[in-house]
């Protein structure tokens, strides 16, 4: 003989968090909703709860309703210390901790309590938080590789190559310091830079500026005018503005304005307008 | 809630106190002043050059225990007063209905661990696979076996700790038949050994099997109502003359004290009283100490002891104590304990001496334990006599303990709340009964409500009570809350509960309080049946109500129908049919009330007077002169002394025919003819 399920004794006030208290499966008797779910047969209607795999199958959230989660909240604020009052702003948290740090737990139901998931540790700082010269920030741009990302000019070091969360952390905290110290010495070999090895176009002692002062040089010759110098050709306001061109259309690519850009220039360096 | 429960785990706080208010202000700079001596209020800036404090004060980092936050999120959450107990799966099919279906269902739960158990340690090496991180050390299979072979004392102390005993006895003897010596330690360990389990080897199973018998002594004492003496508690003398213990330590070349003290707890254990007394002589001879825990036997064996009167034992008593201080001994809870369980056989006269062991265990600095105040409970109110006025003690002791919060410090202490809930339901003291209730539920005294049985007791002792003192709102508020959720009504408790409902006037309650003994297993009680139907028949109500009544009625009936087909002499109160018969009238079911008018004669019960009056009212409602008839007949087959003046009350109101005037007169001549003796009797019947 069976008993008549419990919803009929709830009343319509009762403490929902204590019928659910945790994350339990979903059961009809306990439930007082009419819930149906399920693909109906044809002219039907989906199935009622009870003994409804459907709504077993699916996690349910019924002991997170907002009260509970009002009254959850409540029990854990005395765990919690207060937020430091100078950090009210995110350009102060940053300016005051620039490291970021992001660590992942899990949680399960199982005989074991671990996860090798968890040990993964990933460090992020902001490289102009960083006290680099450009030497300094280019060498480490170069030595991290596909970790830098330039649009948010942001370095994300990931380690999780330790067993434990704690050594991963340390790992990471260790590459960020041998890093930064070894972008700052220059190492014997790197005056062997070559221009294939630089990270952006240089104007100085580039064949652009070779061939530049060449045609000027011809064109000059051209007109019997043989006693210029070379600094001073170099630093006409003509000469600059073709420099500027070049450079930035090295630099950024080509895109409409940097090629109009060198168009104008070179048409006011050759005198052709 | 949380403000309380915060202080017990929560480690290292930061530098200055917070309110446990359970808010904080956050952001705005007035509340967070206490972490820095700096200003007071902190202007809220937009991302501007700060001016003020630079100074970032991180908070220390709080530590707890492991279970803390889940303690903190568990007092969020209260009983749920619909569900049944959690140990039980949570389905309208696999909940128990009855106290006793409860507890076969938890002793199939437990006997199916002890079965696992049981077959995890036969077969350790089939178990060996350990997938759990943390290692669980309890899952794994034990070994029972002793491992250590060939005679040598590591492999005596090995049995011993293994807890065999008929083993280590044996291991013993070889010893010393090889001529090893064996250390007074390890002997004084074999002692212990032998004198707990008195010579026999442990059961199995366990404990399973011991706690068994003496819970059912405990029931058996109770429902004698502790008239008898405390006869279970002696088992008889279990302990055998000369046995293994007494015989090894006569074996044993020196003794030390220890092994005096062994020998007397095992004997007094084992109830050999007098040797225990003897041996403590002996001891006393040998210049040796006692510990207190031989004292606290030695005072047992004293009291137990039987042929001598009670001012005897008790100075006996004193002058042990008094040895006891001379040799420098502490008591401890268990002593006073010990002398007030055994001052409980003296009766009245043990009224005095416990006040003052109880006044001198204050004095020195003990804390009581809760079966200390259940034995000073069970001195004074141990043959209730209430014509003679009761002891008001129980006040004293239910103030004194008032929001106190007790640990596990004795065995009996779980009875405490028992006789406490049946010392207020003597003295009729709701506000005693609410105090006592109220110290069950202070922090963890939940615990010490005891087995089963016991806690039936109190709940009933309980209800009984509000159903008798209090207003019937709360007491069905209270019915509501714990039943069944945390016990399960007798029939009695029911019937008290009717007949609280029917002195507050709220008899409209009673169809459901039926259902819900049905669902209880109470469907075939027939006192509560009986209870039920005279309480809704007794008097007229409106229309609704009579037929919810009818139904309620029905129900019954149906009962009492299957109850038939079960039996072969079908069998029904004649005061249940009566009732049915009514309501069904006065709820407009006149059909099946004319059916039950045919079981009386087939169950040969005679119906009541009023019963016919109302037949014959509804007869003449209906105006149907056949059934009045009909009525007349039944009452003249039973020879009914009323039959005349329902035949007189026939013809005056229906229209009848003549063969039928003939009819009843004759069947009034029958009956006035048998009954011509009691003419008088009709007369004085109208």
């Amino acid at each position: 003989m069976a008993l008549p399920p419990r919803t009929e004794k709830m009343t319509v006030d009762l403490d929902w968090p204590s019928v659910y208290p945790v994350a339990a499966p979903f059961k009809p008797s306990a439930v007082p909703l009419p819930v149906r779910m399920g693909y109906p047969v044809k002219r039907g209607v989906p199935m009622a709860k009870e003994g409804n795999l459907e709504l077993l199958k699916i996690p349910n959230f019924l002991h997170l309703t907002p009260v509970a989660i009002k009254k959850h909240c409540e029990a854990l604020k005395d765990f919690c210390t207060e937020w430091p009052a100078a950090l009210d702003s995110d350009e102060k948290c940053e300016k005051h901790f620039p490291i970021e740090i992001d660590t992942a737990d899990y949680v399960s139901a199982g005989p074991s309590i671990r996860n090798p998931k968890a040990r993964v540790v990933t460090l992020r700082v902001k490289l102009s938080s960083l006290n680099l010269d450009d030497h300094a920030k280019k060498k480490l741009i170069k030595l991290v590789g596909e970790r830098y990302c330039k649009t948010t000019d942001v370095l994300t070091i990931r380690t999780d190559r330790c067993p434990l969360k704690r050594q991963n952390y340390d790992y990471a905290i260790y590459l960020l310091t041998v890093l930064y110290h070894e972008s700052w010495k220059t190492e014997e070999w790197e005056k062997e830079k070559t221009e294939a090895d630089m990270e952006e176009y240089i104007w100085k002692n580039s064949p652009s500026e070779k061939n530049i002062l060449e045609t000027l040089l011809q064109i000059k010759a051209a007109e019997k005018n043989l006693e210029v110098n070379k600094e001073e050709l170099l630093g006409t306001k003509e000469v600059e503005d073709y420099k500027k061109c070049v450079v930035s259309l090295k630099n950024e690519g080509d895109n409409e304005e940097t090629l109009s850009q060198y168009k104008e220039s070179v048409k006011k360096l050759l005198k052709l307008m | 809630m949380a403000a309380v429960a915060s202080g017990l785990y929560v480690g290292v706080r930061c530098r200055l106190c917070l309110t446990l208010t359970g808010q904080w202000t956050g952001l705005c700079g007035k509340a967070p002043s206490r972490f820095y001596s700096g200003s007071a209020t902190l202007p809220k800036i937009e991302g501007a050059n700060v001016t003020g404090i630079e100074e970032v004060v991180i908070p220390k980092k709080k530590t707890w225990d492991k279970v803390a936050v889940l303690q903190a999120l568990a007092s969020t959450v209260n009983r749920d007063s619909t569900a049944a107990p959690y140990a039980f799966q949570d389905d309208p099919y696999l909940i128990p209905t009855s106290s006793v279906e409860s507890r076969s269902f938890l002793l199939a739960k437990k006997s199916g661990e002890n079965a696992a158990k049981f077959i995890i340690n036969s077969h350790p090496k089939y178990f060996q696979k350990d997938t759990a991180e943390p290692h669980i050390p309890c899952l794994m299979p034990e070994y029972f076996e002793p491992q250590i072979e060939g005679i040598s004392e590591a492999a005596l102390k090995e049995r011993i700790k293994l807890k065999k005993v008929r083993a280590s006895v044996d291991m013993f003897d070889q010893l010393l038949q090889a001529g090893t010596t064996v250390s007074l330690e390890t002997s004084n360990s074999l002692l212990d050994l032998l004198c707990y389990y008195g010579d026999q080897e442990p059961s199995a199973d366990n404990h399973f099997q011991q706690s068994e018998k003496s819970e059912e002594l405990e029931e058996a004492i109770e429902e004698n109502n502790e008239k008898s003496k405390k006869a279970g508690h002696q088992f008889g003398v279990t302990w055998r003359a000369k046995n293994n213990a007494e015989r090894i330590f006569a074996l044993m070349p020196e003794k030390n004290s220890h092994s005096y003290c062994t020998m007397i707890r095992g004997m007094v254990k084992h109830r050999a009283l007098v040797q225990a007394l003897n041996l403590y002589t002996e001891l006393l001879n040998n210049r040796l100490h006692a510990d207190v825990y031989t004292f606290n036997a030695l005072i047992e064996a004293t009291a137990l002891s039987m042929n001598e009167k009670l001012e005897d034992k008790w100075n006996k008593i004193l002058e042990l104590l008094k040895e006891m201080a001379a040799q420098k001994v502490k008591p401890n809870l268990q002593t006073f304990n010990t002398i007030l369980k055994c001052l409980r056989r003296f009766y009245s006269f043990g009224r005095l001496p416990a006040l003052q062991t109880f006044r001198e265990m204050k004095a020195i600095g003990i804390e009581p334990s809760l079966a200390t105040y259940h034995y000073i409970i069970q001195l004074f109110y141990q043959h209730e006599n209430p014509s003679k006025g009761s002891s008001l003690i129980i006040y004293d002791i239910m103030n004194e303990l008032k929001g106190k919060k007790f640990s596990p410090k004795d065995p009996d202490d779980d009875m405490f709340f028992q006789s406490a809930m049946r010392v207020c339901s003597v003295l009729r003291d709701l506000e005693l009964a609410y105090q006592v209730h109220g110290l069950l539920n202070t922090g963890d005294n939940w615990k010490f409500i005891g087995p089963d049985h016991r806690r039936n007791f109190y709940y009933s002792k309980f209800f009984s009570l509000l159903c008798l003192m209090e207003q019937i709102d709360v007491t069905l508020k209270w019915y509501k809350d714990l039943i069944p959720s945390v016990f399960f009504p007798r029939s009695q408790t029911l019937i008290d509960l009717l007949q609280a409902l029917d002195v507050a006037n709220r008899l409209e309650v009673i169809p459901e309080i039926w259902k819900d003994s049905k669902e209880y297993g109470h469907g075939f009680r027939d006192a509560l049946k009986e209870e039920i139907l005279m309480l809704m028949a007794r008097d007229r109500h409106p229309p609704e109500l009579q037929v919810a009544f009818a139904d309620c009625a029905a129900d019954i009936r149906s009962t009492y129908e299957s109850q038939d087909a079960r039996q072969t002499a079908p069998d029904w109160p004649a005061n249940a049919l009566n009732y049915i018969a009514v309501l069904f009238l006065r709820g407009g079911r006149i059909q099946e009330a004319w059916k039950m008018l045919g079981l009386f004669r087939k169950h040969n019960k005679i119906p009541g007077n009023e019963l016919l009056d109302e037949f014959m009212d509804s007869a003449k409602a209906s105006n149907n002169p056949a059934q009045a008839i009909e009525i007349v007949k039944l009452a003249s087959a039973f020879s009914l002394p009323v039959c005349e003046g329902l035949a007189q009350r026939v013809m005056a109101d229906f229209a009848i025919s003549q063969e039928q005037k003939e009819a009843l007169r004759d069947l009034t001549s029958l009956t006035s003819d048998s009954d011509s003796d009691s003419d008088s009797d009709i007369g004085e019947g109208k």
